[in-house]
């Protein structure tokens, strides 16, 4: 900062007469430059958020408070009051919606990612593979559905699903397991599941690089203590990894909590929220109401209601990774 | 110095950026009008328009046009960009979003335009002028005409004994049960996309079975809007497409399927699997050049009765902000004219230029129904949009083919849903 002061100093033009004067003068005004100059420095970046996520958010909550339909001009809304959070909450399809949400869409699919995950990151970590020199080789498979785009993960898992011709019945038809092909996405007993398949696919090879690079950082020496213990590999996983990960593993899963809660494309591109309304999500349900239902306002309504609600998650989530940071250092 | 040539940068930066906003509106160039023509078909559907095109700019050096694609179908995106300036000169439209789209902040009324240099026939003799004429005031003219013919694969239904392509629903409900039946389920008696989601190609046949049997989902009466079915009848209805499922006449796996031409419907059609479905001409061209069998098609069970079946098709918009409406103008003519559908293979709105096109010998089932097929225009103008109703119907039905739900009480939540819509 001195630095800085004397910077500014030194490239000031003395305005001033008196020279003890002009010196305070000069010192002064270096000072309020210098204590401007950090805002200065911050104002584009500030900007650019405002214009990117300040502002959206202010006017969608205003749009929450209107009527305007996607064909009109943001001119031509009229004041809806609170009309648009009473038929949210008043409609019967919410809260099936908010349940689906809450525990198909997310609470499922997180556990079976994280369990899944953990499994997989340990395999992929073991001296096993190092061995056999296909450790390589596994970590790239495993990102393999990370890089297929979610729209053509979909279409693909939609074709092998297929009661008919899909791949899988066909397989299991053809082993003996059924008498016929089960239409995965046709029917309510089975539709959860197979939409839940499809997002644990693709999205747990997010959970298992976090996880791993996890695993890495958990001293071996520790393990060498265990050992010398005579503690077991099943003790050692409970009693050294776990223990080990438990910051990791919290970040990860709000992380996945946050991503997946707000998630559209997997229930609409599978299903189409069906059969019937039988897998409607909140995300779902917004798209439906803004532009199907042509009602922007209704939709902004449900977006402020899921926003808040991750909010709490967020908090969580900056104070779980504030924690890690803490434990780290 | 330093910091006003960033500053400098940086304006001229955002001026450039938001000058880009407007690009995709024609301009005019050393005396020659450029204008963008945006449609919606998918490419491969579209060669022969281009092809028109391409003649338009040859012999009109002056005006010249850009075909621009934009899959599927998107109003919302027109609507976005007109509102805020900008946007193509001439938009592609489905019938039923004329209505969502007849503001003057979006397209430019024609009723000046046709009466200073006139249609080469007159606007009356269009298909569909009342889904393109709101409130006495013209928003676009109506360009192509289609329908949903009855799709079959006749091999099939040579094997199974069915000699007539079925003339009443009662007869299409026998003869898929009977194909079902006789190949132990091996065979599909009609297939038919039966999802949920607000696009499912169920929406067709639900309301040309309920045309059909004189009953509407939403109808006007005076200045009151009203639902034009029965709980009663409506549950009959839903009964009728649900046992489709519930004897094996259909597959299950239809239940998950949104589009009438999915790969699963196309496919089952071709290699045998599925009797029947139905298609748009479109649709049906793509399916029977991809297949080995031959496919042909009939009018839809009830589809040479009047009002039974959907009249379909896109008209052309000019936007309100286009800086040449006289030379857009121009080229509309000529995208209604005899000329375009030389090369451009889709069924005209001009009732002239329909008797006029050769028409191949497995499409006769669109020939032969189109002159019985009325507009959805009869669902428009209630405070309940066409897409919503779709939605909640189509909604409806898939929970009891799911079996979420029973037929009576879909049908009651239908009209509980269209009454609590259409009255605002």
């Amino acid at each position: 900062m001195t630095v800085e002061l004397d910077m500014v100093t030194d490239s000031a033009p003395a305005r001033s007469v008196d020279p003890r004067r002009g010196r305070r003068s000069e010192r002064n005004g270096g000072r309020r430059a210098a204590r401007r100059e950090p805002y200065l420095l911050m104002f584009p970046a500030l900007l650019v958020m405002a214009a990117l996520f300040l502002f959206p958010a202010v006017y969608n909550t205003v749009l929450a408070f209107q009527e305007l339909t996607p064909y009109q001009s943001p001119g031509d809304a009229t004041w809806a009051g609170g009309d648009n959070f009473v038929a949210l909450f008043t409609n019967p399809a919410t809260g099936s919606a908010a349940f689906n949400t809450a525990f198909w869409l997310t609470g499922v699919t997180v556990v079976v990612r994280l369990v899944f995950g953990l499994a997989l990151a340990v395999v992929l970590q073991s001296a096993i593979l190092e061995r056999w020199r296909v450790r390589g080789l596994a970590r790239t498979l495993v990102l393999v559905p990370w890089m297929v785009p979610p729209v053509v993960a979909v279409a693909a898992w939609r074709w092998m699903l297929d009661g008919n011709t899909g791949v899988i019945n066909q397989t299991l038809v053809s082993l003996g397991l059924l008498d016929q092909g089960v239409p995965f996405l046709a029917q309510t007993s089975t539709v959860w599941f197979a939409v839940d398949a499809i997002i644990v696919w693709r999205e747990l090879p997010f959970v298992v690089i976090v996880l791993m690079a996890g695993l890495q950082s958990i001293p071996k020496e520790q393990y060498e203590a265990a050992q010398l213990d005579s503690a077991g590999r099943w003790q050692q996983f409970l009693n050294v990894t776990l223990p080990n990960l438990r910051p990791v593993i919290t970040v990860v899963i709000l992380m996945t909590v946050i991503a997946t809660f707000n998630n559209f494309v997997y229930v609409w591109l599978a299903t189409g929220g069906g059969p019937g309304t039988y897998t409607q999500v909140l995300a779902t349900q917004l798209y439906s109401t803004a532009f199907i239902g042509n009602d922007l306002g209704g939709g902004a309504a449900i977006g402020i209601v899921m926003t808040a609600v991750m909010a709490v998650f967020a908090v969580v989530y900056l104070r779980a990774s504030n924690t890690v940071g803490k434990d780290e250092r | 110095m330093k910091k006003s040539v960033i500053a400098t940068a940086v304006a001229v930066g955002i001026v450039v950026s938001l000058g880009g906003c407007s690009a995709s509106s024609g301009g005019s160039e050393g005396g020659t009008v450029e204008l963008v023509f945006r449609q919606f078909d998918p490419a491969n559907q579209v060669e022969g328009l281009q092809t028109a095109i391409d003649t338009w700019n040859a012999d009109n050096p002056d005006i010249q046009v850009t075909l621009e694609t934009l899959s599927p179908d998107n109003p919302q995106q027109f609507a976005r960009e007109a509102n805020s300036g900008s946007g193509p000169d001439i938009q592609q439209m489905g019938y039923a979003n004329v209505a969502l789209l007849a503001n003057p902040n979006i397209l430019l009324p024609l009723d000046d335009l046709m009466a200073s240099d006139p249609l080469d026939q007159a606007y009356d003799d269009f298909l569909a002028t009342d889904m393109t004429t709101i409130d006495d005031t013209t928003w676009g003219i109506p360009w192509t005409a289609d329908t949903m013919a009855l799709v079959y694969n006749p091999a099939v239904l040579d094997e199974y004994g069915i000699d007539e392509t079925p003339s009443t629903w009662e007869d299409l409900a026998d003869a898929a049960q009977t194909i079902s039946d006789d190949s132990d389920g091996v065979v599909q008696g009609f297939c038919f996309a039966a999802s949920s989601a607000p696009t499912s190609a169920q929406w067709f046949p639900i309301n040309y079975y309920l045309w059909d049997h004189g009953w509407n989902l939403v109808e006007q009466d005076g200045d009151e809007w009203t639902t034009g079915v029965s709980s009663s009848d409506l549950a009959s209805t839903i009964d009728y497409f649900s046992e489709m499922f519930s004897s094996g006449a259909s597959s299950t796996s239809n239940i998950a399927i949104a589009d009438y031409a999915d790969p699963q419907i196309a496919g089952a059609l071709s290699d045998g699997s599925c009797a029947m479905s139905y298609e748009p001409p479109q649709s049906f061209r793509a399916i029977e050049s991809a297949s080995d069998a031959e496919l042909m098609t009939a009018p839809m069970p009830g589809g040479l009765t009047d009002g039974s079946t959907h009249l379909g098709g896109r008209a052309l918009g000019i936007n309100r902000n286009t800086e040449h409406p006289e030379e857009a103008w121009e080229v509309v003519k000529y995208l209604t004219s005899a000329t375009t559908f030389e090369t451009y293979q889709q069924y005209p709105a001009s009732k002239a230029t329909l008797t006029d096109i050769d028409v191949p010998e497995s499409e006769v089932g669109y020939t032969e129904q189109l002159p019985h097929s009325v507009a959805f225009g009869k669902y428009i103008g209630s405070d309940m949009p066409l897409a919503t109703i779709q939605q909640l119907v189509v909604q409806q039905f898939s929970a009891v083919y799911s079996g979420q739900s029973d037929s009576q009480t879909a049908a009651e939540a239908i009209l509980a849903g269209i009454e609590s819509g259409i009255g605002g």
